[in-house]
């Protein structure tokens, strides 16, 4: 017990400058709705802060695990809409709808799981794009979800705990960072576990950890859960946050590329890369499509999107934390 | 009957259809392995160009179809030496992020030069006709761009199968390396398989663009659409395409018939399991 709690806070084995970098980082997290007053910066931190949850829960799968999941989106929708549908209809309290949406998305993997991991590559990548795009087409076309209006949360004529609304974004700035943060501690374990070392070893070289004796399918099943669960985590707080969700909002196509984005920027398979790459792209992505839409000049901000894509593919596969590592390694 | 003969005669021809689309990536994937998740974007170039010339210079858009091949070809190769020879190489996470990033840029540029609005032709020769064969009503449109489809398989088939420069493809596409210790200069071949993707798909979207609707993001629904054409008929394999391109086709009216909303949920789930249950596909080797 007490050496798994130290695995989960332990930062020993990376370098000091790592533990500088992410206690300031913390202190800047931490300070930020005090000092920053303006409305658009703190709705621009928290959803930094829920993308960098997002890629460090991707990062299990496509980065530690080397499987590119395209569909990460449909998971983001089970918690969503679970979240708004359970306190639209029964008024469940947001604290109970969070299980329920993770333990679906969790059964839903587990389900598709087995025969999609029979499959690698390209075949995989494929596989899971479609499988999130059949969820997407028929939470349109279900009435009972919706359908493509999407769901409102009503909102509530006092701040109230129980369901998540408050009377200020602060509140929600924290939420989403204790939730980041039980994550982030949770990577920190899983990077060093028995499982976490598996994966690698799968990512690395398959039939190499197959003779010696891992279970390659179970390994990969068991992360591909945890990796929708922690979607599914992040949509219900999506929910509560937005009020107001959507197929399109919650589940298209683009949320999962972004998302494995996030992670491929800053640097898949490393324990700050999601980070990184969400403290990249969210900005851009918020201050540049607010500028240039109200510009008229409509694509541009995707166009550079594609670009920084496209170079990352070819020169800097292992992102921006890749570039650090070899700087580093040069001293 | 008559509806049964309807349904199926027009499901044939939206299957010549997706064949033609599909044919490129299956060649690419083919020759070297690779996924071009882009080719929908391709596509969508030929149907703005014979969207241009329709309506911008009041030409008939058939004769955007020797334009949106040449586009197609030079987008094809360009992509190849600036783009796809860059990530070979790299791992399979770059590989698919690469030409990801290729869609996004070809769709996100259609978007901001022609804004998001839903276009169509209006006007040419084919556009609108309709031909009666007994009680069977077809638009002409369909007809041709079937019929064109027959013909370029045909011509790549017999290309690849009859010609120096095809059995120096099919070499490649069979072992790079033995290929290049033969004297195959496969970064050639690479390029033209490209090439040759990009013509067919660019002509397919000229074809297309005279019934179906233009938008920048049209381009992703038939990437997918081509990408279970090729698993069902078996990745690389061009006679595949074809036989799975009339297979989607009707698997897409049928299904169109009884649940439209649906209907492309169907082709996904097809994907989904042909992949799972028969990876090599129908016709793959």
């Amino acid at each position: 017990m007490r050496q798994v709690l130290k695995n989960i806070l332990s930062l020993e084995d990376r370098p000091r400058s790592e533990k500088i970098g992410f206690i300031i980082f913390i202190v800047i997290i931490l300070v930020f709705p005090w000092v920053v007053e303006g409305s658009y910066a703190r709705a621009v931190m928290i959803k930094f802060l829920l993308f960098a949850l997002f890629g460090l829960g991707w990062n299990l799968i496509g980065g530690y695990g080397g499987q590119v999941d395209l569909g990460q989106a449909k998971n983001v929708g089970f918690g969503a809409y679970a979240t708004a549908l359970m306190m639209v209809w029964w008024k469940v309290p947001f604290w109970l709808t969070l299980l329920p949406g993770m333990a679906f998305a969790t059964a839903e993997s587990f389900a598709v799981a087995y025969p999609m991991f029979r499959l690698r590559g390209h075949y995989f990548a494929i596989a899971t794009l479609c499988v999130a795009l059949v969820w997407k087409e028929l939470f349109v076309f279900w009435d009972w979800t919706g359908g493509a209006r999407g769901v409102e949360i009503p909102i509530r004529p006092t701040p109230d705990f129980a369901y998540m609304q408050f009377g200020s974004p602060i509140y929600y700035h924290y939420f989403i960072f204790l939730l980041f943060i039980a994550q982030l501690l949770f990577m920190n374990w899983f990077r060093k576990s028995k499982l976490g070392y598996q994966l690698q070893a799968i990512r690395d070289n398959e039939e190499a950890a197959a003779s010696l004796g891992i279970n390659v399918t179970n390994t990969k099943v068991i992360t591909y859960c945890i990796t929708a669960a922690l979607g599914a985590m992040g949509g219900s707080f999506m929910a509560a946050y937005y009020l107001y969700i959507d197929p399109d909002f919650v589940m298209p196509l683009d949320l999962s590329i972004l998302i494995a984005m996030t992670v491929m920027v800053g640097g898949a398979g490393s324990m700050w890369g999601p980070i990184l790459g969400a403290a990249i792209l969210i900005p851009l992505d918020m201050y540049l499509g607010a500028w240039l839409g109200g510009q008229k000049r409509l694509g541009i901000d995707y166009m550079i999107y594609a670009l920084i894509m496209m170079f990352i593919a070819a020169r800097e596969p292992k992102g921006i934390w890749g570039v650090f590592e070899r700087m580093r390694r040069r001293r | 009957m008559e509806l049964v003969t309807q349904i199926v005669l027009y499901g044939i021809l939206m299957g010549l259809i997706f064949a033609l689309i599909a044919l490129g990536l299956s060649l690419i994937f083919g020759v070297m392995n690779i996924v071009n998740f882009a080719h929908g974007e391709f596509m969508m170039v030929g149907m703005y160009i014979a969207y241009i010339l329709s309506t911008t210079l009041h030409l008939d858009p058939l004769i955007a179809l020797p334009i949106a091949a040449a586009a197609g070809y030079l987008l094809g190769v360009m992509s190849y030496h600036l783009l796809v020879h860059h990530i070979l190489r790299g791992p399979m996470v770059a590989q698919l992020f690469g030409t990801f990033g290729l869609m996004l840029f070809l769709r996100y540029l259609a978007m901001f030069i022609f804004t998001p609005d839903v276009r169509s032709v209006g006007q040419g020769i084919l556009v609108g006709k309709t031909i009666s064969l007994g009680w069977l009503t077809f638009d002409v449109s369909k007809f041709v761009a079937a019929g064109l489809s027959l013909l370029l398989f045909a011509l790549v088939y017999l290309m690849i199968n009859r010609t120096k420069l095809g059995r120096a493809l099919k070499a490649t596409s069979l072992d790079a390396e033995a290929a290049q210790y033969m004297g195959i200069d496969t970064k050639k071949m690479n390029a033209l398989a490209w090439g040759i993707g990009g013509a067919t798909v660019g002509i397919a979207g000229a074809l297309l663009a005279h019934f179906y609707y233009v938008t920048p993001t049209v381009g992703m629904l038939f990437t997918l659409i081509a990408f279970a054409t090729v698993a069902l008929g078996g990745f690389g394999s061009i006679v595949g395409a074809f036989l799975a391109g009339l297979i989607i086709g009707l698997i897409m009216v049928v299904s169109g018939q009884y649940v439209s909303e649906l209907k492309f949920t169907f082709i996904y789930i097809v994907y989904f399991l042909v992949v799972v249950f028969r990876p090599r596909g129908l016709f793959g080797w």
